[in-house]
């Protein structure tokens, strides 16, 4: 389809752009994130030369913290992302192809997961463990697994009835060469689709753990932490809130863009 | 529970509040203002949380004192500033040897609801402190009294050195000499309530208030509203001006000042974000008050968790903070503190240098402390906005000495939890401020070896014999002479980082008259007034 053809495409620039900035951005940066630059201290300064983004009350410049951000945002988003898929594909996959007791078990377990608000749950997991990058990761990874699995699962019950799956069977190949070579292939064309939903989800509650005050530690510069310091100034610095919130935008709708275009109809499985 | 959480849930409290205020909130009726007279309106006020206690015998915050101190009295009081003066008690007598006090009530005191107030109800309010089941915190300061240990365990009925001589005088014996003994007094913890009716609501008192003081309890909505009314039968029969107090409960500081600048509230705080532009003003900047607390912002550094149980290191981190830069981050409000003790407190050591900023200095201490590369540490803080921003500037100015700081945001109480336990946090940021206007209140509670409240672990044999000297020093003069050795003494081991000392700012409606903030106790509106013109405005 045309449509959504294009919107891949658009998808995939803005994703390549994003990269770019992630890569190359904290050496553009002209200042240090955390190091006071500006000429004053407690009253922010509006965009302008030499600070193009403006400042926040600690003098600190708007565009460098939002080139540092871009990596540690992208990075949670992409790790996070990926602890979701293995937990999620390798549940989905157990619980679609061997079903009965196991199918039980294991989505009734995905229900109590499903029962917990994410942001909830996330924020429990972060007080217990101690603050940190890696913490991050591992929380955003263990709240939101629950509807890959899921999806996973469905797609392999109708895939392990299929006749490939049965002649495979009916060959003597063991359960672990199936699904690797049978019904994991075949769900992959999903789990691409999913890693990109994901991805865009995954950045989104870390962006919004940093805006609880509970995300990566500062000095170092999320876009989350951005927003919810600048809370306290959005009537007289409104622009402290507008970038990081455009810059959290941008890369929620990249994300997007590549998985509606991947999926093809312009709809997201299990949206 | 996180504090940032506790902002978010506060807003959606409020939220809450305000869709369902519409049709459940009843309007109170206020008498009609007389044309020329200042009396009559009321003052609309707001604040963030519920008042914890209105029972003074267990209030120990400044929210359940701003109440406590407009219902109830105490036998003696403070000026505007930290002077004593005569409240329930006319005036006292001090024995020389200082054990002996003597207070003579002034003329037929009476309780809000009618009932005489008598010399046995102010000994039977202390003794209500005193009694292990009414779990007052309070019940420490009068232990000096003769016979309060006896009464305490139970083995005497009464306290010996507690007694209603006659129906208008108090007579107190202490066990030693304590020069701090009428500040005690003037802590809302003796404060003067009916003591046998008051024993009889136990719990429920704090619902039930009763005093002398110059208003009542008219309604408390628990997280809503809290609503105090002039008290008829107060003693001064012109104060106070106001017909009441209306408190909306919930109200975070940006709603506050939002609120107020749509004229629903009389009085608020200002935010960072908006305090230029007031003072920028000069219309809005004269409505606005201020007062340098008797308090102390600081930077504890753990004295026994190497490296900073070397003197030099807490010595440079000390020259490493730009402390004039922080104060700018709070608007200016804010004064650099040279030592512990704050300078509007009687016994202020003015000769103190403290230590100004130097990064050289600092990182030649380093240097000699064998340092020369820094070392990495981590700051423990709570975690409120105001905490992140100074401790990211501290990141920023120890970054340049070569120490690397580390944050980490704690909630209140596991912050509190923590720094109590030995070589568990290296750095914290705290304040203190004071009880009553003494060094003694610093110094000796902060810094006495195995000190409850002294969380730097800083232990100084020279500085613990000052201090303990200092406790039986009847005369003023050479009681503050023994502080300011300690002090010097002190700030010389550099056993916190010594920042700032804070300015309370409040703004308040042009219609609102004589509203002032106390230096150490929250704000007295007896002599507040409002311009009639505009108190037709609705109120509450």
């Amino acid at each position: 389809m045309r449509g959504t053809g294009s919107l891949l495409r658009l998808g995939l620039a803005m994703g390549a752009l994003l990269v770019l900035v992630a890569a190359v951005g904290p050496t553009l940066a002209p200042y240090d994130p955390a190091a006071p630059v500006a000429p004053q201290l407690a009253e922010p300064m509006p965009p302008a030369a030499p600070f193009y983004l403006g400042t926040d009350d600690l003098g600190r410049d708007v565009l460098s913290r939002l080139l540092h951000g871009a990596r540690i945002s992208l990075l949670v988003g992409v790790v996070a992302m990926v602890v979701t898929m293995v937990i999620g594909t390798a549940i989905g996959l157990a619980a679609g192809y061997f079903g009965g007791g196991v199918d039980v078990v294991l989505m009734r377990v995905t229900d109590v997961m499903l029962a917990f608000p994410g942001l909830l749950l996330a924020v429990a997991l972060v007080a217990v463990l101690r603050p940190s990058v890696w913490t991050i990761f591992v929380v955003i990874g263990l709240v939101s697994w629950t509807g890959v699995a899921r999806v996973i699962r469905s797609e392999v019950l109708s895939l392990r009835e299929r006749d490939f799956v049965l002649a495979a069977r009916a060959l003597g190949a063991r359960h672990a060469r199936i699904l690797r070579r049978h019904v994991l292939v075949n769900v992959v064309p999903t789990i691409v689709v999913i890693a990109a939903l994901s991805t865009s989800g995954t950045i989104l509650l870390d962006a919004g753990l940093s805006f609880l005050g509970i995300g990566v530690p500062p000095p170092t510069p999320t876009w989350g932490r951005m927003i919810q310091e600048a809370t306290a100034y959005y009537r007289v610095a409104p622009w402290l809130m507008l970038f990081p919130g455009a810059a959290v935008l941008y890369a929620v709708l990249t994300f997007n863009f590549i998985a509606y275009g991947l999926a093809g109809d312009g709809r997201a499985p299990g949206a | 529970m996180h504090p940032t959480l506790g902002h978010v849930c506060a807003a959606v409290a409020v939220a809450c509040v305000m869709l369902l205020g519409g049709c459940t909130r009843d309007r109170l009726e206020w008498p009609k203002r007389e044309p020329g007279s200042r009396r009559g309106g009321v003052l609309r006020l707001a604040a963030a949380d519920d008042v914890p206690t209105l029972d003074p015998a267990l209030g120990y915050d400044t929210r359940s004192w701003f109440f406590e101190q407009h219902l109830f009295e105490t036998l003696v009081a403070y000026d505007d500033r930290a002077a004593l003066v005569p409240a329930l008690a006319d005036r006292w007598e001090v024995s020389p040897d200082g054990r002996r006090y003597r207070f003579t009530l002034r003329p037929e005191p009476v309780f809000s609801d009618g009932t005489p107030l008598t010399a046995s109800d102010a000994v039977g309010s202390i003794e209500r402190v005193l009694e292990p089941r009414t779990r007052s915190q309070g019940a420490e300061y009068f232990r000096g009294i003769v016979g309060a240990p006896a009464f305490v365990d139970g083995s005497a009925a009464h306290v010996a050195g507690l007694r209603a001589s006659e129906p208008g005088v108090v007579e107190i014996e202490l066990a030693e000499p304590d020069p701090l003994f009428l500040h005690k007094l003037a802590l809302l913890f003796a404060a003067v309530v009916p003591a046998e009716r008051a024993r009889q609501l136990g719990d429920d008192f704090t619902t039930q208030p009763i005093g002398s003081g110059p208003f009542v309890l008219r309604e408390w909505r628990r997280g809503e509203r809290i609503v105090l009314a002039r008290n008829p039968r107060y003693h001064d029969p012109e104060r106070p001006y106001l017909d009441g107090i209306v408190q909306q409960l919930g109200v975070n500081p940006e709603l506050s000042w939002l609120m107020f600048e749509s004229g629903e509230l009389d009085v608020t705080g200002i935010p960072p974000a908006d305090f230029p532009s007031v003072m920028r003003d000069p219309a809005r900047a004269a409505l606005t008050v201020h007062a340098t607390a008797l308090e102390t912002m600081f930077v504890g550094l753990n004295c026994e968790m190497p490296p900073l149980d070397d003197r030099r290191v807490r010595q440079a981190l000390n020259y490493a903070v730009n402390k004039a830069d922080v104060i700018t981050l709070l608007n200016g409000r804010g004064v650099e503190a040279h030592g512990i003790v704050p300078p509007n407190m009687p016994g202020y050591h003015v000769d103190l240098v403290g230590y100004p900023y130097d990064p050289t200095k600092a990182r030649a201490l380093l240097e000699e402390a064998g340092l020369r590369a820094g070392f990495a540490t981590e700051i423990w803080t709570q975690g409120t906005d105001t905490d992140l921003k100074i401790a990211q500037k501290l990141q920023q100015d120890l970054t340049k000495i070569g120490v690397q700081l580390a944050i980490k945001s704690v909630a209140w109480a596991s912050f509190l939890d923590a720094i109590r336990q030995p070589k568990t946090v290296p750095v914290f940021d705290l304040g203190w401020s004071a009880d009553f206007p003494d060094p003694s209140n610093f110094l000796d509670v902060l810094f006495h070896t195995g000190g409850a409240n002294n969380h730097p672990f800083y232990s100084n044999p020279a500085v613990d014999r000052l201090l303990e000297q200092a406790r039986t020093v009847l005369d003023e003069t050479a009681r503050f002479r023994i502080d300011a050795e300690a002090e010097r003494q002190i700030v010389d081991d550099a056993p916190i980082i010594f920042l700032y000392h804070p300015i309370t700012y409040v703004m308040h409606d042009a219609r609102v008259h004589d509203y002032a903030i106390h230096p150490f106790l929250p704000a007295r509106v007896t002599d507040v007034w409002l311009t009639p013109e505009q108190s037709a405005r609705s109120s509450g």
